[in-house]
């Protein structure tokens, strides 16, 4: 993992050709090409079973299936806040996977937030930005999408605090398969956005990826900058940072 | 894009601060202008949501298309959003886009905001900074679901005009600003009007 952090670090000071340097996406042209892979898939396998879930699943049901899986990744949430020293929030997010897994039958309901245990969303690519690890080039993964080199490390660990993975076959695969279809009906409206807004789809993605994790880096609350030199001048660094 | 992206825990304490400064900070009256041109956005995007399906698009786009030429400064905006090339464009040009861009932002909220399933706004804050104002505000879904809304004001002679939004952490100009500046790479500026424009008429087309 370090070594993976290391080449991010180094990368993103780089610019290869056609990358541009403030994007901080030195792969763009490989990064285009695996766009393009992922958008074909989507649109012509999981973009359809998603839509064809959410027509024959009732609303209620999908609720259920998606506070399991959100459950289901709940250790991931525990330990990086433990890693990120918010005892508070691990006490409370503890307590919250505790009930939810139980009193909740198995996270297919949500009785913790009621008990005043609302639900937080971390993980390892938002601890390393706490730690100050810089986000790394912007990377498109095959069959996953937008991520980083901060992020990738990421999902190795979510993946391994997940349960479900440590089930037999059996049960895991077709659990997975249902996992993916039902981040992808979740996903659906922002894709719709992305469809009707986006002139370049690819840059519009990047920038939504990017400007998302730093808002969940800081929990909603993202410094905020002096605007005096973003209203007044041009100051291209100015804008791109105007929160 | 309102995935559920992550719960927004509002501290009480905070709150309480938020209160208390918004009680205490002096120029209560311009902080109180920059919420009420936020408020006046609002209150015109619930009429549109309301009026959904019986105002039809058309509808829906002529009720705000004027809202937002007054509570939008889209002048600045067009200047931040094409950035370092805005100084290149000449002055038909720099009409043109303010123009096409004012159509795709009354298209855009027309499109979105068709229906009404019980949200509220609500304004949580409203900060002044050196020369700007953020308005923080949220849209609250009966279902408990929370997106944060924050908005960018500018003086703008008499007003506070809009000039950024912010939704979950996205903040319109940056998007706008990257991808613009990739399709003017390709294109060109009159490339970057042209396709601005298609995506207007895109809008009005599939909706009666």
């Amino acid at each position: 993992m370090a070594a993976l952090l290391a080449a991010g670090l180094s990368t993103s000071c780089a610019t290869a050709p056609g990358g541009s340097a403030d994007a901080n996406d030195p792969a763009e042209g490989m990064n285009r090409k695996f766009y393009t892979f992922n958008d074909t898939l989507d649109r012509n396998i999981f973009e359809p079973v998603a839509r064809g879930y959410v027509k024959v699943t009732p609303d209620p049901v999908r609720s259920g299936v998606s506070k399991f899986f959100n459950n289901a990744n709940y250790l991931n949430v525990i330990a990086n806040d433990l890693l990120q020293g918010k005892p508070g929030q691990f006490a409370e997010d503890t307590g919250r996977f505790l009930v939810n897994s139980t009193v909740g039958v198995g996270g297919l309901f949500d009785p913790a937030t009621k008990l005043g245990m609302p639900e937080h969303d971390e993980d390892l690519g938002q601890t390393l930005g706490t730690y100050g690890v810089g986000e790394g080039a912007y990377l498109v993964v095959p069959m996953m999408g937008p991520n980083s080199l901060r992020d990738l490390p990421g999902t190795a660990t979510s993946f391994l605090l997940n349960p479900i993975n440590y089930l037999s076959f059996p049960i895991t695969f077709p659990l997975g398969a249902l996992a993916a279809i039902n981040t992808r009906a979740n996903l659906l409206e922002a894709s719709s956005i992305r469809d009707q807004a986006a002139l370049d789809p690819y840059t519009f993605v990047r920038e939504a990826y990017r400007q998302q994790r730093e808002f969940k880096i800081y929990d909603g609350n993202p410094p905020d900058d002096d605007f005096d030199e973003y209203i007044e001048s041009e100051a291209d660094a100015a804008i791109l940072k105007i929160y | 894009m309102t995935k559920r992206l992550g719960v927004l825990v509002l501290k009480p304490l905070s709150l309480v601060l938020v209160l208390l400064t918004g009680l205490c900070s002096s120029p209560a009256s311009l902080a109180s202008e920059a919420r009420e041109t936020v408020e006046t956005l609002h209150t015109a995007l619930l009429e549109a949501m309301k009026g959904g399906a019986s105002l039809g698009f058309e509808g829906r786009r002529k009720l705000l298309s004027p809202v937002l030429d007054a509570v939008f400064d889209f002048r600045t905006i067009a200047r931040l959003v094409t950035g370092r090339h805005w100084a290149g464009m000449n002055e038909a040009q720099q009409t043109e886009f303010i123009g096409v861009f004012s159509q795709l932002s009354a298209a855009t909220y027309a499109e979105n905001f068709d229906e009404f399933g019980g949200e509220k706004f609500e304004t949580r804050a409203s900060e002044p900074k050196k020369n700007a104002e953020v308005v923080r505000t949220v849209i609250l879904s009966p279902d408990g679901d929370e997106v944060s809304l924050n908005y960018l004001l500018a003086r703008h002679g008499e007003d506070w005009r809009i000039v950024n939004v912010i939704a979950e952490g996205v903040s319109d100009i940056s998007l706008k600003r990257t991808e613009y500046a990739a399709v003017i790479g390709q294109d060109g500026v009159d490339g970057l009007i042209a396709k601005l424009r298609a995506k207007v008429a895109s809008y009005g087309s599939k909706n009666s």
